[in-house]
């Protein structure tokens, strides 16, 4: 049954203010720092068979993969013997998921006994066990990063609510109130989207509202057609660089071929680094969710709602046993950092196609800094994501200090950490000045946050990048200054690698210093009123 | 208070200044165009238009967009700000995220204060007020001597971490400023937002402080030229939270002063509403380019404890509306995948909608009404200003064509959408919030609100719409009927165990002091009314449920019934609450205490016999015959649908299956036929 345009601008509308407010109620009810303040987290309404329709837009990085996480879901269960208060729960890198902290949960929404739709959550936990705390840089394998929910069907009023499972996840796990607590959020989030698309079902008529999501994709995919035939046809090709692999390689090459073929396109990843040892190999979902969040932000309009009907338009594909498809069982808690190399070499190949719609690479690096302690009291782990500067634009320098393009954390305010943590005390939080990448525009600055650590036996966990390989500039602009980790320890100063584990003690003082974002255009030609605002500022000295 | 016999209200907007003027008895209003280089010149305009006597006037009331615009056009106090060592960055940091995921250019919000104007100073207060490093004031003096010999300044905020816990060192910082440079103003964070974020409170007291002067200043002269004038009464101003402060209290609080004027809007809307007996009310204001909605259960405006302006935070009890993009100039067009949109683009004053006739092509609401008929070419604006309907019709032609439908069809399905999308604002702000709007009647006003009220009661399943009298001056009405009002909040982690009741009432009393306090210093009678709510959350999380408290309920409050009301608020704010006995803790205390001011006259009900005009009407898809009256030809019984009532202003139109009455207190009561 075709719905008038009015109906269906309608049903849309609404769909997308029900992903918001289950995205807005994810975040309030959470319990961990990492999603109640960084809002690392996601949130989804599907059709009855599983494409994304509408999402909370929060993460990009979650964005572009929840469709391919729920097929596997899909492949092991018979979606028609889903029940009310079952649902799907998994993390399993090598079924569709990302990392697995990232713990996805569907629940199936029924109408008068029919199925129309799946709300869809996805939160970064702060801890799932594994080899240490909150994060496990030396982990082998993916076993030693965490316990995996392997694509599960489980019943809600069963398995969870005072249920062996959610038993068997509170024993497996350090904070277990947080974790918990954290699901539980997942659970409300996918009930109010469920309440929503229901009372849609109850006006409009389930064949009409199933009509209205089918429209909503075809409706995303004309628009990304659109904005691809606007772009000219042609072979792109761009490639950039992770540092390392964090046990004494060399650089890790990310290569990538971009099609650009009337309205469509496809993105190659042919060439790209074998998958290493360390944890910095990419799920193929993590690769196709970058590459396509790259073309997306480049190419078309940020009012096209994100839903599936926009992945039509665009392929991806990457060599099995590469670094961005990775075979089981390589660790891949660092995936941000190939992701982001992806969405680099996407960018820099489209520079070639649309000059005037890129801008240059900037810090594009989650930087994850952890602090965990064994107090008397249990675990107490810290997790926080950094991003740094952006890459300058053609009409913009680059933002200061600022969560990288994939992601979108927000930082835990100091006095949040006063109150909750009293094995550190954050001291300073503040721009490198300087930093930023020449150019007719700048490259965003990097920041440093420093910790002064009041326990013996804290252990600081992390993994970051642009150590060595800096932001590149565009079109003649400069790079941005490269990220360092340092300790302090009374006359010493100790230099940590971007991927480490390493034992604090009291009184030592940490340095996190992230990269800077590179310059756009030759600095000769930079306005004067801007050099003068800089320097007076305090934020570039004025040559 | 009651022997106040003549009062005025006067609240300046974009373009025009409205009055109302009650005077033994009697209702005046006018309006004067407004003067925005010197706001108080289009007040005193208006107070000429509405024969004011000055002398004899007892009490003004005032609002005015003086704080905000200070604030949108970047022309406020030069502030110069002092931070903990570490932490310069503060303003420029922010929050770390970005607002539009996707936008490769993005630009974060720009802060009022500038890097160079902020320096830090040596010293730390850990979480719970213990000193972990002495303030150096040796230093502190040497930098605050440099920064103010170096550059001159309006006054000298102050955010220090933790601050909140212990003001100590902000304290000491603001002898040391007044030592160095006496008379040199200071906003010291605790003073203005005693809560915990450090990003939040330090936006907020920057906010602040670079309104002030600009609001001192202008109180100031307005009201030196009213006692020029001869002016002698009490002089009140408006605050978002929808009570009214002495202006001399607003000079040390002028960021209480943000958006005023749609808080004006709402408490007049409420109080209208109220004398035809309506406690839970929905306002509706639907103006030219944007819609504001708000919740008023039981006659009391929701407040949110936070909003923000221009992408910067602020930290103050605002009255809690959501707004959305669609009024009357909103455009309608079709996006690049033949989706109908409307808004949130708008055609502005200027040209405006295609009928103004003022150059004008691109398809707006008010041209959709036009052509369905519902706005009447003649009727519009009290018959000042003519449409074009030749040219609504014209506007509308390319786009009919691309959907393959009738003119018709199509300025109907725009509105529609328009309803449909203020329907939405209306289910954020109730059903979002565990809240069932069809408890509620939905009050409307502003230049369009009648006309879409009753398609968008029906939408959300509401049966009363209330139209008050005096649509077009709603705001100026609600400054004289505003309560006096002040709140205050503080923050302190306290866990729901035996000792928080006590815990609770401590820091309720000391508020309600310091309430108190505030009034008594400015000669007004002690509160009337005090409302209590705790900010409570389970143990990890960030985001707090606040937990209304009864006045009356303070002295018996016990931890089980504090565990109970905020597992009810949990459950009703994100539909689950964890079972009893998880740990639970309290983080914030607000009180707020309330006087009203003396009841408002009695509007007599002037009726008449009018016979009305038959017009056509194309609207939700057919076409039907309505009938055009004037708002005094309606009556006290009830007469049905289709009816477009000219309330000068504004339309109101009451659809088929919905009754249409006056009632004793002038309100229109439309309500669905049962």
């Amino acid at each position: 049954m075709a719905l008038d345009p009015l109906e269906q601008a309608v049903v849309a509308q609404s769909l997308i203010a029900a992903a918001q407010e289950m995205g807005v109620k994810l975040i309030r009810s959470a319990h961990s720092p990492i999603v109640r303040e960084a809002e690392d987290c996601s949130a989804a309404l599907m059709t009855a068979d599983g494409n994304v329709v509408a999402q909370a837009e929060l993460i990009p990085m979650q964005l572009g993969s929840i469709t391919h996480t729920f097929r596997h879901c899909a492949e092991r269960h018979d979606l028609e013997a889903l029940e009310e208060g079952d649902f799907f729960i998994t993390n399993d890198a090598y079924l569709g998921g990302q990392h697995i902290q990232d713990i996805f949960l569907f629940s199936p929404i029924f109408f008068q006994g029919q199925r129309i739709g799946f709300s869809a959550t996805v939160v970064h936990h702060i801890d799932l066990g594994g080899g240490a705390p909150g994060l496990n840089p030396n982990a082998t394998d993916i076993h030693s990063e965490g316990i995996l929910f392997p694509a599960l069907k489980l019943n809600r009023d069963r398995d969870w609510t005072r249920g062996p499972w959610e038993t068997f996840v509170r024993a497996n796990v350090r904070m277990p109130d947080a974790t918990l607590g954290d699901i539980d959020a997942q659970f409300a989030a996918n009930a109010v989207g469920a309440e929503r698309l229901i009372s849609l079902a109850k006006k409009y008529g389930v064949s009409k509202l199933a009509e209205a999501m089918k429209e909503m994709l075809d409706y995303s995919e004309r628009r990304v057609r659109n904005a691809l035939r606007s772009a000219p046809d042609g072979v792109y090709e761009g490639e950039d660089a992770i540092d390392d692999d964090g046990q004494g390689s060399g650089p890790i090459l990310v290569k990538v071929s971009v099609t650009i073929s009337g309205d469509s396109m496809n993105i190659d990843f042919s060439g790209t680094s074998p998958q290493v040892k360390s944890n910095m190999n990419n799920p193929f979902a993590s690769t196709v969710s970058s590459a396509i969040a790259a073309a997306k932000s480049v190419l078309t309009n940020p009012d096209i709602p994100f839903n599936d009907g926009c992945s039509r338009a665009i392929t991806v594909t990457a060599p099995e046993g590469s670094i961005l498809n990775p075979r089981y069982p390589a660790p891949v808690r660092a995936r941000l950092l190939p992701s982001y190399r992806a969405f680099d070499a996407v960018m820099k190949a489209l520079s070639k196609a649309t000059p005037e719609r890129v801008i240059a690479t900037g810090t594009d690096t989650t930087t994850a800094c952890c602090l965990s302690w064994l107090g008397p009291k249990g675990y107490d782990i810290y997790l926080e994501i950094f991003g740094g500067g952006y890459g300058a634009g053609p009409r913009n320098d680059g933002v200061d200090g600022v969560d990288s393009p994939l992601s979108n954390c927000a930082n835990i305010p100091v006095e949040a950490t006063d109150m909750d943590h009293s094995f550190f005390r954050c001291v300073d939080y503040s721009f490198v000045t300087g930093s930023g990448g020449r150019g007719r525009r700048r490259g965003g600055l990097a920041f440093r946050k420093v910790y002064e650590i009041l326990e013996n036996g804290v252990t600081f966990a992390t993994y970051g990048d642009r150590f060595k390989i800096a932001a590149d500039g565009i079109f003649g602009g400069e790079p941005g200054s490269k990220a360092c980790n340092q300790v302090i320890r009374g006359e010493e100063i100790i230099d940590l690698p971007s991927k480490c584990q390493f034992t604090l003690k009291k009184g030592d003082r940490l340095i996190v210093q992230t990269a800077a974002g590179g310059g756009y255009g030759p600095r000769q030609e930079r306005p004067n009123a801007l050099i003068a605002r800089d320097s007076e500022d305090g934020l570039m000295a004025a040559e | 208070m009651s022997s106040v016999s003549s009062r005025a209200g006067v609240e300046v907007g974009g373009t025009f200044t409205d009055l109302v003027y009650v005077n033994e008895g009697r209702i005046v209003v006018a309006k004067a165009p407004s003067t925005p280089t010197s706001p108080d010149q289009g007040a005193l305009n208006a107070l000429i238009k509405g024969n004011v006597n000055l002398a004899t006037l007892d009490e003004l009331a005032h609002g005015s967009t003086v704080a905000t615009n200070a604030i949108l056009e970047r022309k406020g106090a030069r502030v110069a700000l002092i931070v903990t060592e570490g932490f310069r960055d503060l303003l420029l940091l922010q929050r770390h995220q970005r607002r539009s995921i996707y936008d490769l250019n993005y630009e974060k919000p720009a802060p009022v204060v500038r890097r160079r104007d902020t320096i830090e100073v040596s010293e730390r207060v850990g979480p719970t007020g213990e000193i972990v490093k002495d303030l150096d004031e040796a230093k502190a003096r040497e930098a605050i001597k440099d920064l103010l010999a170096e550059r001159s300044f309006d006054v000298v905020a102050i955010c220090l971490l933790n601050s909140f816990v212990n003001p100590s060192h902000e304290e000491a910082l603001v002898r040391i400023v007044e030592d160095t440079l006496p008379g040199m103003p200071t906003a010291p964070s605790h003073k203005v937002a005693k809560e915990f974020r450090e990003y939040e409170r330090a936006s907020t007291t920057t906010l602040s402080a670079y309104v002030q002067p600009v609001v001192s200043r202008y109180l100031n002269r307005f009201e030196s030229s009213l006692t020029t004038k001869g002016f002698s009464g009490a002089f009140s101003v408006m605050q978002s939270n929808g009570g009214r402060m002495p202006a001399a209290a607003m000079a040390e609080n002028a960021i209480s002063a943000l958006f005023s004027g749609p808080a004006a809007g709402v408490v007049g809307a409420v109080r209208q509403a109220a004398r035809s007996g309506f406690q839970n009310l929905i306002t509706l204001d639907v103006g030219g380019t944007s819609t504001d909605v708000c919740l008023a259960p039981g006659g009391q405006p929701s407040l949110a404890s936070a909003t923000e302006i221009d992408g910067l935070p602020v930290k103050t009890p605002v009255i809690d509306m959501a707004t959305v993009g669609a009024g009357g100039g909103s455009l309608v067009w079709m996006d690049d995948g033949g989706m109908l949109r409307v808004g949130p683009e708008s055609a502005g004053a200027n040209p405006g909608p295609a009928c103004y006739g003022r150059g004008g092509t691109a398809p707006t609401i008010t041209d959709a009404h036009v052509v369905r008929g519902t706005m009447q070419a003649s009727a519009f604006l009290a018959g000042d200003m003519h449409l074009d309907a030749e040219a609504a019709r014209k506007s509308f032609e390319s786009l009919a064509e691309r959907f393959g439908q009738s003119l018709l069809e199509t300025a109907d399905a725009a509105i529609q959408l328009a309803e449909s999308n203020i329907a939405r604002a209306i289910q954020r702000i109730s059903t979002e919030r565990g809240r069932d709007p069809r408890d509620y009647a939905l009050v409307a006003f502003g230049g369009a609100g009648p006309m879409h009220a009753v398609r968008v009661a029906e939408e959300i399943g509401l049966s009363t719409v209330i139209v008050p009298p005096f649509a077009g001056v709603l705001s100026a009405l609600g400054l004289l009927v505003a309560d006096y009002a002040r709140y205050d909040a503080l923050t302190d982690r306290q866990p729901l165990d035996a000792e928080a009741p006590n815990t609770v009432r401590k820091h309720l009393a000391s508020l309600t002091c310091s309430i108190k306090d505030h009034f008594a210093e400015h000669k007004l009678a002690s509160p009337k009314r005090f409302s209590y709510s705790l900010d409570m959350r389970y143990r990890g999380q960030a985001f707090e449920a606040p937990v209304q408290i009864a006045e009356q309920d303070l002295a018996h409050l016990n931890d089980q019934g504090l565990e109970d009301l905020f597992r009810k608020a949990h459950q009703q704010l994100y539909s689950f609450a964890k079972p009893k006995g998880e740990a639970v803790e309290i983080v914030a205390y607000r009180a707020g205490g309330t006087l009203a001011p003396p009841g408002f006259p009695e509007t007599p009900l002037e009726y008449e016999e009018v016979e009305g005009t038959r017009i056509n009407i194309f609207e939700r898809g057919k076409t039907s015959q309505a009938l055009l009256l004037p708002r005094s030809g309606l009556t006290k019984n009830a007469i049905v649908g289709p009816i477009l009532i000219d309330d000068g202003l504004a339309t109101v139109f009451t659809p088929l299956g919905w009754l249409a009455r006056l009632d004793p207190s002038g309100n229109i009561i439309i309500e669905k036929e049962v």
